[in-house]
């Protein structure tokens, strides 16, 4: 179960990589973005369908419930992470570069930190290495492409011929992006015709459009229409804006072959016809015309090689008049090298340029009278702002390449007249260690299983740490009246209980290490009540799992079988604290005097896999230290409380079968009985813990 | 053992179904539960609006039943949210369609889902809307606020959030965990137990 029902919040250190969720105004997280997904305010379509805007989404109103969280550090952060460890890894290694991290304080918020900090989740394991890796570092392998949203995989040679889309019938609405539907076109409908079975096909004479449900937008609306209701995509690909049929390269090859033999006297009216072809090139007959052009250019010049006594030829064979230059550039972007002829390379010649429309030439329309008109003729009919009319900067980008556009110039700016988005493939990848190679994550190819063949994530591997401010009436003196709920008092000592949840099936040591005062502007005095402790292993789980079917859902059983978020439901009998014995949850209060706080020393709390400690800090003022430090004012998430923490885990493992590996972060303890060898696993992690409250 | 004390706010069935009392049921006999659901108060289930067109392949053995909405194990639907079946034209007609939810469905609180199928391991926000004839595929997170339009298919692993909904991100591999329900089941009901220290 998710934490207040939502993603874990993601802070690294600065403000900048966070996204926020304008729905909850808390943080979310996630690989390869940089910049808010959602729709910003400014963009005009969203004018349309307006984002609720809460108080929660603006700055300075620390009103969204903080959920604290533990950010792990991966170690390709780390100045040469490889090359570091590579030739002695032993244990006193690793230790040593432990020592040295702990030089100097890893700080949450400077600006590095930004992209080594990850939730646990995020993070998987490579068990060769035995090394914690992060989104960044390793090295991803597409497994399969599939549409998201006819599901269907894609080959990966089509992606090569046809491109990253869906060319099905999938569909986004170019105002909203929501999905497009084929629908039939409502004709008034004939109440006998419909009933029947057998004519509800037949009757369908008529044509199909593509409609988006959530804003309405209809392709009518550019004037498209589809004869059926499948393959889409290709019906739209020869359609105009207007239901103009649009001549494909091929047709307009076999139309212009056609006129050459019926020779120049042709009828007028085809030859009025090519006119227009030819005038008005989109991008794809502009560049089949250049290509033939070129091609021509090229054999003609190899052929007669008459061009090569020109004085000019030994500079022309630098610019892209000459054939070697151009052979190869047009290699690039035909992808081929059908052009490239051997013979050719080393005989420099100049060519002349395209000169006409058949040739590819297409001459720039400077002209914009009709798009001023069109500006003015929206306003006019409408007597709203010719802005809205005007397509957004997000609307355009998520706009298709589309070969029937006219070049250049020719380019929409108005929302009337963007096209249908066809669906970008998405991928199914699978990871690999950035080190070792070994793969580390693997998901079954096919599309619509959910399973994994390899999935090695840290959260099976090091503990969970789950953060609770600790409340103990009586003892926790009573926050200061006004305070927003949910914030940490300046100046004054503030408990945390961190829980520890271990995931492997030995016990683990955990050593723990903070700075005495977080780095950073506002730094607190952080002191770990309990820094070493041990975490009983993992091993019930079946045993658990079985309990769990079996008894009902009354039984007072502890049982724990899968859960991320932290320990559970340990009752009242598995659960042990130093100093006094516990009472029931929900009791907690009627004993309160007896309660005892947390002692130096001492856990806070144990369980069948899971041990907490309690944590201690002192935040600066915020608000004083910004008055004093000349620093501006209080920046966004500059009053999150961040403690770094260092976590060091040791277990003995039984040792593998043959030798260990290089790379292996263990040693075989000599004096060790029965194959056992030690390990240690060694990270930097941060804590948020709160909001510090912004009084004096 | 003396009587129990007088009626729990919920109804606790042979199945582990834990369904509030103050929960508005509409059309029982259309409503199929798989068990271990909690279904809180002031949820609406409309299982009334069953379809008025029987499938279309019933005589190719499928048994005849009429059922509205189908939940699976271990779901859980928030305070004030509602479950209601599609309808659309078919073949001149106006019909309900069958409303589906997979296993570990949570439903947050005040979200009208209309669906046509939600799959397993599914996470929807509170003040969610997911339009008429949505398909949402296993571990599919929408966040709370969303709009998602009618039609609108969800493939697994995705992360969803905005008005119209758009897919965000990805669940990442560490994050299916997240997605059982099992230890949220246990916490609500009349016996409930308490949560993580
Ligand atoms: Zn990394
Ligand atoms: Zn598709
Ligand atoms: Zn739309
Ligand atoms: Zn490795």
């Amino acid at each position: 179960m998710f934490g207040n029902n939502r993603l874990p919040a993601f802070h690294p250190g600065l403000t900048q990589s966070r996204i926020r969720d304008t729905t909850t105004g808390s943080g979310l997280w996630f690989p390869g973005l940089r910049s808010p997904p959602l729709p910003s305010e400014s963009d005009p379509a969203n004018d349309q369908l307006p984002l609720p805007i809460t108080p929660e989404d603006l700055y300075d109103t620390p009103m969204a419930p903080f959920n604290p969280y533990t950010y792990i550090r991966c170690p390709c952060s780390e100045l040469n992470p490889y090359t570091k460890r590579t030739p002695d890894v032993t244990a006193q290694g690793l230790s040593r570069a432990a020592q040295d991290d702990d030089d100097h304080t890893f700080d949450p918020r400077a600006a590095r930190s930004n992209y080594s900090l990850y939730p646990l989740e995020y993070l998987s394991f490579c068990e060769d290495c035995h090394q914690i890796r992060c989104p960044r570092c390793v090295a991803e392998e597409i497994v399969c492409y599939y549409c998201p949203n006819c599901l269907f995989e894609v080959p990966s040679s089509n992606i090569r011929s046809e491109g990253s889309r869906c060319t099905r019938s999938c569909f986004q609405c170019p105002i909203c992006i929501g999905p497009l539907a084929v629908n039939h076109v409502e004709t008034p409908p004939d109440p006998n015709q419909l009933l029947s079975p057998d004519h509800a096909s037949s009757s369908h004479s008529g044509s199909y459009v593509l409609s988006c449900s959530y804003c309405n937008w209809s392709s009518t609306e550019i004037g498209i229409k589809f004869d059926k209701p499948n393959s889409i995509h290709m019906q739209l690909a020869k359609l105009r804006n207007g239901g103009e049929t649009r001549l494909t390269a091929k047709e307009r090859k076999e139309r212009r072959k056609e006129q050459a033999s019926q020779g120049g006297g042709g009828g007028s009216s085809t030859g009025q016809g090519e006119e227009d072809l030819d005038t008005l090139l989109d991008m794809e007959t502009q560049f089949a015309n250049l290509k033939s052009f070129y091609q021509n250019q090229l054999s003609d010049a190899n052929g007669t090689g008459k061009v090569g006594g020109d004085p000019s030829a030994a500079l022309g064979n630098l610019g892209f008049d000459a054939p070697a230059s151009l052979s190869r550039i047009m290699s690039l972007y035909t992808g081929s090298s059908s052009l490239h002829d051997k013979k050719s390379k080393s005989r420099p010649g100049t060519m002349r340029e395209a000169l006409a429309p058949s040739e590819g030439l297409q001459l720039a329309s400077l002209d914009e009278s009709s798009a001023i008109t069109a500006l003015q003729d929206f306003e006019s009919t409408t007597g709203l702002d010719a802005y809205s009319s005007t397509a957004s900067t997000t609307q355009l980008q998520s706009q298709a390449p589309y070969l029937g556009a006219s070049p250049l110039h020719g380019l929409t700016r108005f929302t009337s007249s963007l096209r249908p988005i066809p669906y970008l493939l998405r991928t199914k990848r699978s990871k690999r260690c950035p080190q070792c190679r070994h793969i580390i994550s693997k998901p079954e190819s096919k599309v619509t299983t959910t399973r994994f063949r390899i999935r090695l994530i840290a959260g099976n591997y090091i503990p969970t740490i789950t953060i609770k401010q600790l409340i103990i009436p009586g003892l926790t003196p009573p926050p200061m009246p006004n305070l927003p709920p949910d914030t940490i008092e300046p100046l004054k000592p503030a408990q945390f209980v961190l829980t520890f949840k271990n995931p492997i099936f030995e016990s683990v040591r955990v050593t723990l290490a903070t700075p005495a005062t977080t780095p950073g502007r506002f730094p607190a005095k952080v002191t770990i009540l309990c820094p070493q402790f041990e975490i009983d292993s993992n091993t019930d789980v079946w045993e658990e799992a079985l309990k769990d079917n079996n008894a009902t859902s009354s039984s007072s059983q502890a049982q724990n079988l899968s859960s991320s978020t932290g320990p559970e439901g340990s009752g009242p009998g598995g659960r042990k604290r130093a100093g006094t014995l516990r009472p029931g949850t929900a009791g907690g209060a009627s004993l309160a005097g007896e309660e005892l706080g947390p002692e130096v020393g001492k856990v806070w709390e144990r369980g069948r896999n899971w041990t907490s400690i309690v944590i201690e800090v002192i935040p600066a003022s915020l608000v004083q230290t910004a008055k004093r430090d000349g620093r501006g004012p209080i920046k966004e998430d500059e009053d999150v409380l961040e403690i770094p923490m260092f976590v060091r885990i040791e277990w003995e493992a039984e040792a593998p079968e043959d030798e260990i590996m290089p790379g292996l972060s263990s040693t075989k303890g000599g004096n060790k009985d029965g194959g056992k060898e030690k390990r240690e696993l060694a990270y930097w992690c941060v804590l948020g813990l709160g909001r510090v409250a912004r009084t004096l | 053992m003396s009587r129990r004390p007088p009626r729990g706010e919920y109804i606790e069935t042979d199945t582990g179904n834990k369904v509030a009392r103050k929960a508005t049921l509409v059309g029982t006999q259309n409503i199929m539960l798989g068990g271990k659901t909690v279904i809180q108060p002031d949820v609406m289930i409309r299982g009334d609006l069953a379809r008025t067109i029987p499938p279309a392949q019933s005589a190719s053995g499928g048994p005849a039943n009429n059922t509205a909405v189908a939940i699976g194990r271990y779901c859980f639907l928030s305070r004030g949210c509602c479950l209601r079946p599609p309808g659309r034209m078919y073949k001149g007609v106006f019909t309900f369609m069958p409303l589906r939810l997979g296993d570990h469905v949570f439903v947050g609180p005040g979200t009208v889902v209309q669906a046509a199928q939600i799959g397993n391991h599914v996470h929807i926000g509170g003040k969610v809307v997911i339009g008429e004839f949505a398909i949402i595929k296993d571990y599919v997170k929408v966040l709370d606020g969303s709009v998602v339009p009618p039609n609108m298919v969800i493939p697994s692993f995705s992360i969803v959030a905005g008005q119209p909904a758009r897919i965000i991100g990805e669940i990442p591999e560490g994050g299916i965990e997240a997605f059982e329900l099992r230890d949220l089941y246990k916490t609500v009901g009349n016996n409930p137990q308490p949560t993580a220290p």
